[in-house]
């Protein structure tokens, strides 16, 4: 959230250095058991984290860069690991047991690596028997004529097998991509024809016009359309819906404070109860799905939208109690007719019909991401969508969210994430205990970081505590997962937490510490509510 | 409130009304500089020290008699040059004939036409709405703006524009 005019602030000066120096430092430190890829991995990681941080480049632009790194740098067709292989031989056979090897395989602890399969060697502890030059007699039992030696330990394909560059390109076709791609195109159609402005209208219109069941209905209506739409344009739509009833008020009346801050609160939680609802959600599931965990657009909502309602109403009840209602009743008037060209009726049957397959998954099993290409392609052929609107879409996210996807395949894949887990006894902590640190410091992150981010730099760790399996039975990756999704979405104690929170700062209506007041006390109620689904209801409703 | 490098640009003879002119829109100073010239001659070169400085012209605000030269003859210059092209135009007038008003409607695309005497109202809402099109139209990050603009449409050219994006 910056402006592009100008030079860099200190700051993102600071953060530019930062960052480069963190893509060497991993290979000036001793990182102990870390491979090579690791320590590229490591790098790549902590620039990202700077500059994600620092934004001397947009966010966007970082993930872009950690996708090019990571198929110059890990990938199997970069310079890195093209046309090498592991080098290996065979031990010669002396005597039983006895082998002669060459004396480079031989590391400082008596141990040999022998490739098991590609990416993968183990530790043979031997008997030094002779040195002898270029070769080494050792004996073992453990060893057999067809072993394949490492004959250099310290070689960058020992513990890594490198992925195919298309890996990493591939994930801005990931299908949790596509289902995004579905949801941005028919939000850009909705806005287009109106749409996202009539069903407000419609769907506010039984909350009457006392002001305290206006802002019930107010936080419903923009929490139902950023469960679809983005949680910006959904936000941007209902300031255009506040201000007119805002201009109503007494200057100094202060329920205008409680009006202008229920529209980013409903926008951010609102974002949760769908997968499609905000970029977060995505980097989740994709993580989720790729260790076997997937979730159908049916049991997230299941999962999600009794914590979205509970949330919501209770940043209702805090609304009204920090800033009461003043007068009787409200004039809500918002000016627009319901578009019936052909073009918006198809639209409107495309957006029921998307919507209506989305969430009954779970009864016919196409996935999401397959109904998602029912808008996609029915849109353009309807010339509902023109090229025009086509380049409008948000590719800045979609690209945000893959290089999201991409950084966490890439921490797992070398091993970075699990020696980032190692070293700290995790299964002391106990699974309870786990859940709450996961949801204070995604929260906490969360308010000052993108929620995406957020979100990017927790889940490699989530799903190396399920790999390595330190945190024993009672750990549970999909309930984990969801609470780093939810609580990426519950951090909204500052202007720049979320990109609804400073639609709303901009406006001049509300101050600081307002936002601050109410997003502190969302964000703790929000953690205790995370940890009371994940122990007693969520539990229920995943296997 | 930061400011920014748009300017406003205020071009009167008349000292006093030039004064009145400025006082009117003070709110708006705090983000957008307000520069003053009183002739043409002047005002072409506190665009040139603007420009030079990669600073933007958002509004202008010119009177109709100018020493010398006639106000509408300015605007037209400006409307044709590519760096006060975007800026927004208003006349500030006292008795502008039907021709120069045509001539400014027609060759100087005049945003604005204000008959003098005007009230502070006026002339502030007129501005406003002027900044607001000139920052929809030129600005990228428009979420700045909204606090001093016409907030409104600015969250609505957000919603259809989607300038502002999730992360």
């Amino acid at each position: 959230m910056k402006s592009g005019s100008g030079g860099m602030t200190p700051t993102q000066i600071t953060g530019l250095f930062l960052g480069i120096f963190g893509l060497v430092v991993p290979f000036l430190l001793p990182l102990g058991t870390l491979s090579f890829a690791g320590q590229i991995g490591l790098g790549i990681f902590i620039m990202a984290a700077i500059f994600w941080m620092f934004e001397p480049i947009p966010i966007y632009a970082t993930s872009m860069l950690v996708i090019f790194l990571q198929i110059l740098l890990l990938s199997a067709q970069g310079p890195m690991y093209m046309d090498t292989s592991l080098p290996v031989s065979e031990p010669v056979e002396l005597q039983e047991q006895t082998w002669q090897i060459p004396s480079s395989a031989l590391r400082d602890d008596n141990t040999l690596l022998v490739a098991v399969e590609e990416g993968e060697t183990e530790a043979i502890p031997v008997r030094v028997v002779e040195r002898n030059g270029q070769h080494v007699i050792v004996s073992s039992e453990e060893l057999s004529a067809d072993s394949a030696i490492v004959t250099d330990p310290g070689h960058r394909l020992v513990d890594y097998k490198p992925n195919s560059y298309t890996d990493y390109l591939g994930t801005l076709a990931n299908p949790i991509i596509i289902l995004f791609l579905g949801g941005f195109m028919l939000a850009e159609a909705s806005v287009k024809y109106n749409l996202d402005k009539n069903l407000t209208r419609y769907l506010l219109s039984p909350f009457g016009s006392k002001p305290r069941f206006i802002i019930l209905g107010l936080m419903l209506v923009t929490a139902v359309l950023s469960a679809f739409m983005s949680n910006t344009a959904t936000a941007a739509m209902m300031v255009t819906v506040i201000l007119p009833i805002i201009g109503q008020l007494e200057p100094g009346d202060r329920f205008k404070f409680g009006l202008a801050l229920s529209i980013p609160i409903a926008a951010n939680v609102g974002g949760i109860t769908t997968p499609i609802g905000t970029p977060p959600n995505a980097i989740v599931i994709a993580a989720l799905t790729e260790y076997g965990k997937s979730i159908s657009f049916t049991d997230w909502i299941i999962v999600a939208a009794p914590l979205v309602i509970v949330m919501l109403l209770f940043a209702w009840w805090l609304l009204l109690t920090f800033f009461p209602p003043s007068t009787e009743r409200f004039n809500l008037d918002i000016k627009g007719k319901l578009n019936l060209s052909p073009k918006a009726i198809g639209l409107y049957v495309i957006f029921g019909a998307t919507v209506l397959l989305w969430i009954t998954e779970n009864q016919h099993g196409i996935p999401s991401s397959m109904v998602a290409f029912l808008p996609v392609a029915a849109l353009v052929t309807g010339s509902i969508l023109s090229k025009s609107d086509i380049r409008n879409l948000p590719w800045d996210v979609l690209w945000l969210m893959a290089g999201g996807i991409s950084l966490g395949i890439g921490m797992e894949k070398t091993g970075l994430a699990v020696w980032m887990i190692s070293g700290f006894d995790w299964g002391a902590m106990g699974y309870v205990m786990l859940i709450l640190v996961f949801g204070l410091v995604a929260v906490a992150m969360s308010n000052f970081l993108s929620n995406t981010v957020t979100a990017t730099l927790l889940m490699p760790l989530v799903i190396s505590l399920h790999t390595s399996g330190v945190m024993g039975e009672s750990f549970n990756l999909l309930i984990t997962g969801i609470v780093i999704a939810v609580a990426c979405s519950l951090a909204m104690a500052l202007p720049i937490s979320t990109p609804p929170n400073a639609i709303a700062m901009s406006t001049g209506i509300i101050r600081t510490k307002d936002m601050a007041k109410v997003g502190v006390v969302i964000g703790i109620v929000g953690i205790m509510l995370i940890l009371a689904y994940s122990v007693f209801y969520w539990p229920l409703v995943t296997n | 409130m930061e400011r920014s490098d748009i300017y406003i640009l205020c071009i009167e003879d008349e000292q006093e009304v030039l004064d009145a002119v400025v006082r009117d829109i003070e709110k708006l100073e705090e983000q957008f500089p307000i520069e003053t010239a009183n002739s043409a001659e002047e005002a072409r070169e506190v665009i040139q020290k603007l420009l030079e400085d990669g600073k933007k012209i958002g509004l202008i605000l010119c009177d109709h008699i100018l020493p010398g030269e006639n106000g509408v003859e300015l605007l037209i210059e400006l409307q044709k040059s590519d760096d006060t092209y975007p800026a927004k135009k208003v006349l500030l007038t006292g008795q502008a004939g039907l021709d120069d008003t045509v001539k400014a409607l027609n060759e100087a695309r005049l945003h604005h036409y204000i008959p003098k005497p005007w009230t502070r109202e006026e002339l502030q809402k007129v501005a406003i709405d002027l900044l607001t099109d000139y920052v929809i139209e030129q600005e990228e990050n428009i979420l700045p703006y909204m606090g001093t603009l016409d907030a409104e449409k600015i969250s609505e050219s957000i919603r259809t524009r989607r300038s502002v994006s999730d992360e």
